[in-house]
Parts: structure tokens; C-alpha cells; sequence
């Protein structure tokens, strides 16, 4: 008797729960489930569009075969935009780390650093910075050149000839400075979730690890480091797609320059192709990490 | 001896040093990053108050002999700068303070009630922050130029031989209606947001007022809502960035009342169209101009956030 009438309040409790998610459901059919299965249809047809209708006639693999044989930039845009992934995506990490350990601890202008550090937050929209990274420039002669503000921040030339290297070293000092520079302009949103992470961590965890007798360093990496394990797959995660689907990457602007001509068939298959074979990559990446690394912590 | 002696000595001057040495070494750490962060914000700025024969002067560094407003002129011109900030006001801001209320609704309900298909409903929301948006804007937007909510409306039009399905694109319906269902911009990582908040909170309160009889709607709007300004003030902040930056969905769904960011992205261009071609050096400069402009009102709004944003996000215990 009385365990059924519990049951009827746990019923009422989960039609409550059941409301506050409707919406949620009806947006994920119609803004994400629907359109998800369309593009994967579009992937193999190609779309036409006549006054009041869309035609989508089924064309099979042609449009894949396009995207991989055919287009003569994809190949190398893919193993371009991987690169920049494999250097980038442990940068960002390490650096948003850093940046959130150093930023809950308790020193003077915290707060200053704090605003500076958020403020990649707050303008890291792909369109400023790229035109902070790479704009159309023009030098002393009139001509177009692609220079960055970042060659101007470090005059990389001239420390060079006080150092006595030959110059021609420069370039590559300047992809490595570049390349700082766009690791810690997309290490704001990371930076953030870390720092949040931190601060839930219980204080309770650094008392014991004091009163054992750990280092810093042990400190580190048995007590903030495993707490950190989920958050980590979250921050993960969040920056593989954030790499891969910003303005700078060109596969994803060239498939938009694609799709802005109305060619939706052929882009929505090169996106289709980019991000799967990101997501196998992915997973052959995670599934040993996970198995190796971050089980040893549990 | 001498040797031990030296050694406990070193010993003790290191455990003294070590924290300067270390606050040193963050100081540094931390004005190499700054310096990295504001140097762009400072040229962009003084650039676009130089003329262009002060830009390509070497002698003239940061502070220009004259400031001109002229680069602000040709930008505002080119990027049709009123209208830009009324469609990214009217479009964007507006898509961000429906979506941050909505999230807090479903993230509510998984946070802190059990039902059919809850398991799902998680997976779902996981993978909503693992598809890149790109996947499925080619299918909305081709939606959105003829709405109709999986038929129905064409089937009706059908019945009655009249066209029912409107053409939404270009207006703000298109920003509004994915936000009013908790699914617009990067919704799937605020509203993990707020789960994670709501998971936090204790839970005794929202019982008694159970209890008590107020129904969940209600203990939702009184009880939790108050007390979770933290975790609203960090989604608000971040949805309101994330959409004045929002270029790849603007950009798809407009084609006449373009947002800021979008008039940003094609500013050379539309420099060019006024007759100002790139590899001039107005041209930078004009962009560099309307990039100040596109940055400024963000950054007064965050400026007045700031301190509020930076507590909220120690407190909102996201801990995965």
C-alpha cells in the first residue's frame, strides 16, 4: 500500500520531469535529429531548387567520389587542417591548464589577469581573429602581401642579427610565433572550464595530500589531475570541435565558399567526409588513451 | 661537516626562494600571455586612428601625430554599420537571452527529475555539443526557406491547394525558433552548464517546497532560479559572446539584414565596392577600424560583468 502510493509520486515526479523537457525533445526532432538525416541524404543526391520546391534527385556516391578524387585542394586541406590539430590541440590544453592553475591561486592582481585572460573569451570569434592573424596588407612598394600583426609584435629579424643566425631562419620563427599565438587566443573557453573545475575540486583533498607529506608535484598529479579526468574529456572534446570547425580551417571555409554558391550537395559530402574521418581519428586517439592513461588513475 | 653544513644552509635558502622564484616565474608566464593578448587589441586600435602615411612612417610607433576618424568613416559606409548593429541586436542578443532561459529549463528537468528515456535524452545532448554545427546547417537553412514542421504544413497546403510554408530566412525567426527549443547556438554546452549547477545545489529546499505542495514549475521559478544566479550570469555571458560573434550560422541564415560579424568577415570587399581595393593601405586600415568597432560594445558589456562573471565562474562547480 504504501510503496505503491510512493510509486504514484515518482510518477508525478517524472511527468514533471518529463515537461520541463518537452521542448528540448521537440527541438532536438526538428532542429537537429531531422536535419542530421536530411544531410546525410543530401550526401548522396544533388538538390535543385524550383519556385516552391526543393528537388533532391539521388545521385549515389557521385558526390563523395568528387570530394575525394576529383577536387584538387581537399586532400591537402585535410592533412593541413590535421596538422594544425596535432600540434594545436596539446598546446591548448597544456596552456589552458597552466593558465587555470595559475590563475586560482591568490596572488595581487588576480583579478587584472583574470579580465585579460577572459577577454580571448569575449572576442574569439574566427572573423577578428583572422584578420589579426593573417590580413590583406599592403608594404612600402604597393604591393598586396599577407602580413599579420604578429609579425609586427616580435621584430623576429632583428633578434636574429643580434643573435648572429642567418635570416633565413625567420620563417620558421615566425609559424612557431604564430602558432603561440593562435594556441592561446583558443584557450579562453578552456581556460574557463578548468578554472571551474579547479575551484569544485574539495579542499579537503589538498589537507590529506599536505598531511601525507606530497610534494607539489605529487599533489599535481595525484590529487588535481585525476580530479580533473572528466573535465578533461569535456575540454577535450570542446576543442576538437572548436579546431576543426573554425574560420581558419580550410576545409570547413572552403565547403561554406561551396555552399554560398549553392552547391549544398557537394559541400554537405565534404564535410560529411572531413568530419568522419576526424571522428575515426578521434577515436583511435581516445580509445587507447582512455584504456592506458587515464584508467591508471582510477 | 662543512659539507653538511653547506647543504642544510642551501636547503633552507631554497625553501625561502622557492616562492619567490615561483612567483616570478608566473609573473612572467602571465605577462607573456597578456602582452600576446593585448598587443592586437592596442594596434588594431592605434592603427585605425592613424592615416595612412602615418601607418607606413616607421618613425611614428604607437601614438600618431594626428588621429583621424576617417578609417571609422569608410567602415561604417562599407559595413552599413547602423543596420549590422540593429539585425546582430535585434537577430542575436535577443536569440541569447531566450536561449539562456530555455536551457535553464531543460537543464532543470535533467538535473533533478528521473524518466522514461532519460538515458537517451543525455546521449543526445552529448552529441549535440559534438556535431559541429556545419553538419546540419545546409538542411535548416533549406528549411527555413520553406518552414514546415516535418510535413504538416504541406500536407495542409496540399489539402487546401494553397502554399502554407513561409519563407523565414532573413528574419528573426530563424535565430529565435531553434533557441526558443534549447537547441540554437552551442546550446548543448550550456546547457550542460546548468546541469551541472543544478546537480550542485542542495536539494532540501526544492523537497520541503514539495512537500509543502508547491508544484515543480513553481519551485523552479522561486527556488532554484534565485539562488542560481552564478550559473545564469556564466551561461548569459558566454551565449550573449558566442552569438555577437556568430558568424557560420548568420551568415547562412541572411542574405540582406547581415549581423556585424557577417558585414566584418566581407569588410574588404565591401571596401573595394567603394571604390578602396585591397593592398591599399586604407583598406587595412578600415578594417582594422571596424574591427574596434566590432569588439568595442562586447568588451563596455564585459567590462560591467566582469567582476560578477569571474566570481560566478569559481562557483559554478563544473566538475564533468
Amino acid at each position: 500500500m504504501k510503496k505503491k502510493k510512493h510509486a504514484g509520486v515518482e510518477r508525478l515526479k517524472s511527468r514533471y520531469g518529463l515537461m520541463f523537457v518537452t521542448p528540448f525533445i521537440i527541438g532536438l526532432i526538428l532542429f537537429f535529429v531531422f536535419p542530421l538525416i536530411s544531410s546525410v541524404q543530401y550526401m548522396f543526391s544533388r538538390i535543385r531548387f524550383e519556385p516552391g520546391n526543393t528537388v533532391i534527385t539521388w545521385t549515389g556516391l557521385k558526390n563523395i567520389k568528387y570530394v575525394l578524387f576529383e577536387d584538387p585542394h581537399f586532400i591537402n586541406n585535410v592533412v593541413k587542417g590535421f596538422s594544425t590539430f596535432a600540434y594545436s590541440f596539446p598546446l591548448i590544453l597544456v596552456v589552458s591548464l597552466v593558465m587555470a592553475i595559475i590563475l586560482v591561486q591568490d596572488f595581487k592582481g588576480r583579478v587584472l589577469f583574470r579580465g585579460i585572460s577572459f577577454m580571448t573569451v569575449i572576442i574569439a570569434s574566427g572573423v577578428v581573429i583572422e584578420y589579426v592573424l593573417k590580413y590583406q596588407g599592403a608594404d612600402i612598394t604597393g604591393a598586396g602581401v599577407e602580413t599579420s600583426i604578429m609579425e609586427d609584435m616580435i621584430d623576429v629579424e632583428s633578434i636574429l642579427t643580434v643573435l648572429g643566425l642567418p635570416t633565413q631562419i625567420s620563417k620558421y620563427f615566425q609559424v612557431v610565433l604564430s602558432s603561440i599565438m593562435t594556441v592561446i587566443w583558443n584557450s579562453g573557453i578552456q581556460t574557463l572550464l578548468f578554472i571551474s573545475g579547479l575551484q569544485a575540486i574539495p579542499d579537503q583533498m589538498y589537507e590529506v595530500s599536505k598531511v601525507e607529506g606530497a610534494t607539489k608535484w605529487e599533489e599535481f598529479w595525484f590529487v588535481t589531475f585525476p580530479m580533473l579526468s572528466k573535465i578533461l574529456v569535456l575540454v577535450s572534446a570542446f576543442t576538437v570541435v572548436e579546431l576543426f570547425t573554425s574560420k581558419t580551417d580550410r576545409v570547413v571555409s572552403s565547403a561554406y565558399t561551396m555552399m554560398q554558391s549553392q552547391n549544398y550537395h557537394e559541400s554537405t559530402a565534404m564535410l560529411w567526409v572531413y568530419f568522419l574521418i576526424l571522428g575515426i581519428v578521434i577515436a583511435l586517439i581516445y580509445i587507447p588513451f582512455n584504456k592506458y592513461c587515464l584508467k591508471r588513475w582510477e | 661537516m662543512i659539507d653538511s653544513f653547506n647543504k642544510k644552509r642551501l636547503n633552507q635558502i631554497s625553501k625561502k626562494t622557492r616562492p619567490v622564484l615561483y612567483s616570478i616565474f608566473r609573473l612572467v608566464i602571465l605577462l607573456a600571455i597578456s602582452y600576446i593578448i593585448i598587443y592586437p587589441l592596442l594596434y588594431m586600435i592605434s592603427s585605425s586612428l592613424k592615416t595612412s602615411s602615418a601607418f607606413q612612417d616607421p618613425s611614428v610607433l604607437w601614438i600618431p601625430k594626428v588621429f583621424t576618424t576617417e578609417n571609422f568613416k569608410i567602415a561604417i559606409e562599407a559595413m552599413d554599420f547602423k543596420n549590422a548593429i540593429i539585425s546582430t541586436l535585434i537577430f542575436e542578443m535577443v536569440s541569447a537571452l531566450i536561449e539562456t532561459a530555455t536551457c535553464a529549463i531543460t537543464a532543470y528537468g535533467l538535473a533533478r527529475f528521473n524518466f522514461p528515456g532519460k538515458k537517451l535524452l543525455t546521449v543526445m545532448l552529448i552529441l549535440l555539443i559534438m556535431v559541429p554545427s556545419q553538419m546540419i546547417i545546409i538542411p535548416m537553412t533549406i528549411n527555413f526557406s520553406q518552414l514546415d514542421f516535418l510535413g504538416v504544413l504541406k500536407l495542409m497546403g496540399g489539402l487546401f491547394g494553397k502554399e502554407l510554408r513561409p519563407n523565414i530566412l532573413d528574419t528573426a525567426l530563424c535565430f529565435y525558433l531553434p533557441s526558443l527549443f534549447s537547441v540554437g547556438l552551442r546550446s548543448g554546452i550550456l546547457i550542460f552548464i546548468y546541469h551541472q549547477f543544478f546537480r550542485g545545489l542542495p536539494k532540501e529546499l526544492e523537497e520541503a517546497a514539495w512537500i509543502d505542495g508547491s508544484a515543480p514549475p513553481r519551485t523552479f521559478i522561486q527556488i532554484a532560479l534565485p539562488s542560481s544566479s552564478v550559473a545564469i550570469i556564466t551561461v548569459l555571458v558566454l551565449s550573449c559572446v558566442w552569438h555577437w560573434n556568430d558568424y557560420y550560422l548568420a551568415v547562412m541564415y541572411t542574405s540582406e539584414n547581415f549581423p556585424l560579424a557577417v558585414s566584418l568577415a566581407s569588410l574588404p570587399q565591401r571596401l573595394s565596392l567603394i571604390g578602396i581595393w585591397p593592398g591599399d593601405i586604407r583598406n587595412t586600415l578600415g578594417v582594422m577600424a571596424g574591427c574596434v568597432m566590432f569588439v568595442v560594445p562586447i568588451l563596455i558589456v564585459y567590462l560591467f560583468l566582469q567582476r560578477k562573471f569571474i566570481k560566478s565562474i569559481d562557483r559554478v562547480g563544473i566538475t564533468g
